[in-house]
């Protein structure tokens, strides 16, 4: 497949990723971000907030792992020991309430970590992970005004899950990749780098922190050893699935917060190819494709051309097949600047 | 070599700011313990004497520190903070400091063996410690202190500077219920001893929780995510929390994918509690150990680094938190110096 062109990607992709972000037309119901301890979702979550919050989007924060209520959300359900069916129906209630008193039509469902209740132990048997979540997303009745509802799912995907308890059902993980409609795994900018730069030389890419495995290392992330502002740029692998099943895998790159102020509505998130220190602006082509210089003139005019093409060779004129001789015949026509030479043209 | 001032001054920023409700992780591995890291975290919050001139207003502030600890003795924690000039068992005649013992009684309780059902003195002691803990730290278990004060209430500190010995009981979350209680009890007193509890300023370190999991696993109903939430609830009730847990290679890495057997429950439940808390911490303090083997002038390696709850907005008010790595050499007296890689 011929690769898509930088300026196509450019106005498409980046209009889609501020689509999803933004949370413009539902463009994705269900959001899987699948972060590691190198790069914690965190960054990205404050973004969603902070387009919420401009656009005017209720927000709701289903928290299994945030003691505080971070600012920008609007509801905050606390999801420490309690079973499924009554977080979601918080949740309900809360939306209820929300819709009566406010205008707005849009809610996001963020959801800060999944995995403490993919391995909890007091959800039972019973727990079925798509019912969860499509409560959230299906209105509770056909009568109610319909809310356009997004829901966005932290998978921390350093964290091992239990196996299965029974052994030909698919994991949670796959299943949750399977169900979402976006999937947006996180990278660390340096990571990145680090890697790009080795495979450059086509040397082995270097791991990272849980990956290193080395005793007692849990983090490999040291923002010093870079030293500059990009060690906080955020990488966004994003793979959407559209409506019609085509599926679009772009990277994205996610500057640090203190880099834009947070009511700008213009689009921050730029490609990753377009990031200079990814791919160092090329200089200008000189040099490649040009011939060594000389004091001879070898280069062909038009006209010279033309007529070089124009010239034919012997052995087409031998495969006519004339008999023996006759074909080998030199033609030629004269040319106004050629000059007759006696001695050499009589033969 | 000289004596070391009690705490690091390459340190000194680390240990004393403690922003509300975070949670501190601080992992360890066998050969690099984290007790003396924690001696630290206790003498900056507890030492009023102001040696250090850095942060006068936090000192004068005041902190209460509630220390639970699953794997060392009283008599330990009092002598190490001996060492570093900081009375414990007088900081908890004055209120301002509580030790709570999840060691000693856990899984044990003598004095109330004749009332107690059958199951909890039948069952549960023979369970015993995990072998994976601190050498130094087990022998302190078998002479345990017989009170003999004849019937143990509960509430009545059975030993001077102890506030509270920790019984587990029970199954699951209710277990685990009853344990918060009794140390909420414990905060709760602190608080109350103070009279003002607005401006109150509790540390809690919770160390080596990690044996609670190890202990009792998924037959008696807890996991990773059960222990998590446990430590939310308390860190519910005070300022700021720190969290000491093992991250030794066996109990992180066999339960990744990479590895390339079945990984047990132990492990998986382990590795789920210590990465979901570095997830949720707010700063992570790795101590591991020299890579390139010992050396006689390098105890191990600390890395300082952001865990996954911080909040990138704070780093531009206190300039002063950037990750690094530093190295860390514990002499014979108990001083411990800090220096980076390449200093002395």
């Amino acid at each position: 497949m011929a690769p898509i062109n930088l300026s196509h990607r450019r106005t498409h992709n980046l209009l889609l990723i501020s689509k999803l972000l933004g949370l413009r037309d539902t463009a994705s119901p269900f959001t899987l971000l699948l972060d590691s301890l190198e790069q914690p979702a965190t960054p990205l979550i404050k973004e969603y907030i902070r387009r919420a919050r401009l656009s005017k989007v209720h927000v709701t924060l289903i928290a299994f792992e945030t003691l505080k209520q971070p600012d920008g959300v609007d509801t905050f359900v606390s999801a420490r020991r309690k079973n499924p069916q009554d977080i979601a129906k918080e949740v309900g209630s809360a939306s209820q309430v929300s819709t009566s008193s406010n205008s707005s039509r849009r809610r996001v469902i963020i959801i800060d970590s999944i995995n403490p209740l993919l391995n909890s132990k007091t959800a039972g048997p019973a727990f079925h992970l798509p019912t969860f979540l499509s409560s959230f997303l299906v209105p509770p009745s056909p009568s109610a005004p319909k809310i356009e509802t997004s829901l966005v799912v932290t998978y921390h995907q350093d964290v091992p899950s239990l196996p299965a308890q029974q052994p030909y059902s698919p994991s949670p993980f796959s299943l949750l990749t399977y169900l979402a409609t976006t999937v947006i795994t996180l990278h660390s900018f340096t990571h990145i780098l680090a890697q790009k730069a080795a495979r450059d030389r086509s040397l082995v890419a270097p791991v990272f922190g849980l990956e290193e495995e080395q005793d007692g290392v849990l983090l490999g992330r040291l923002d010093k050893v870079v030293g500059n502002k990009s060690a906080e740029c955020v990488v966004l692998e994003m793979e959407h699935r559209r409506k019609s099943g085509r599926g679009v895998v772009e990277w994205y790159i996610l500057p640090p917060a203190s880099q834009y102020s947070p009511q700008q509505a213009k689009e921050v998130v730029t490609l990753l190819d377009d990031h200079p220190l990814y791919r160092p602006p090329e200089e200008p082509a000189t040099g490649a494709e040009e011939e060594p210089e000389s004091t001879f003139e070898l280069r062909l005019t038009d006209r010279q051309r033309r007529e070089r093409e124009g010239v034919v060779l012997p052995y087409f004129d031998a495969q006519s097949g004339d008999g023996p001789g006759e074909g080998g015949r030199i033609l030629y026509d004269m040319g106004e600047e050629d000059d007759f030479d006696e001695e050499e043209d009589e033969i | 070599m000289p004596t070391q001032p009690p705490l690091p001054p390459l340190l000194t920023p680390y240990v004393s700011s403690l922003p509300q409700s975070s949670l501190t992780l601080i992992s360890s591995v066998l050969a690099a313990t984290g007790n003396w890291l924690v001696l630290r975290y206790l003498y900056a919050a507890l030492n009023t004497s102001s040696t250090f001139g850095i942060n006068e207003s936090d000192t004068s502030k005041r902190r209460k520190v509630v220390l639970v600890s699953f794997v060392r003795s009283w008599d330990f924690w009092k002598s190490e903070a001996k060492r570093l000039g900081l009375d414990l068992a007088r900081l908890a005649d004055k209120g301002q400091f509580a030790f709570v013992d999840g060691l000693s009684e856990l899984f044990y309780s003598p004095a109330k063996a004749p009332a107690a059902p059958p199951t909890q003195s039948g069952a549960i002691p023979s369970r015993g410690l995990p072998i994976r803990s601190q050498p130094g730290a087990v022998p302190a278990r078998s002479p345990a202190p017989a009170p003999g004060t004849g019937d143990n209430n509960l509430s009545t500190p059975t030993e001077k500077g102890v506030a509270k010995r920790l019984h587990f009981s029970g199954h699951g979350t209710t277990a685990l219920d009853n344990l918060e209680k009794d140390i909420a009890n414990v905060i709760g007193q602190l608080k109350s001893a103070s009279g003002n509890e607005d401006d109150l300023d509790i540390l809690l370190i919770i160390d080596q929780p990690d044996l609670l999991l190890a202990a009792t696993g998924a037959s008696k109903g807890i996991g990773a995510t059960e222990m998590m939430e446990w430590v939310m609830g308390l860190q519910q009730h005070v300022g700021s929390t720190i969290l000491t847990l093992s991250a030794d290679s066996p109990l992180i890495h066999n339960a990744s994918d990479s590895a390339h057997r079945q990984a047990t429950p132990l492990e998986i439940e382990h590795a789920a509690f210590a990465v979901g808390s570095a997830h949720r911490a707010r700063t992570v303090m790795q101590l591991r150990n020299l890579e390139t083997g010992a050396a006689r002038d390098v105890s191990g390696v600390l890395r300082l680094s952001k865990g996954g709850a911080w909040e990138g907005g704070e780093s531009k008010g206190e300039g002063g938190w950037e990750e690094r790595e530093v190295l860390y050499f514990i002499q014979r007296d108990g001083g411990v110096s800090v220096f980076g890689r390449g200093e002395s």
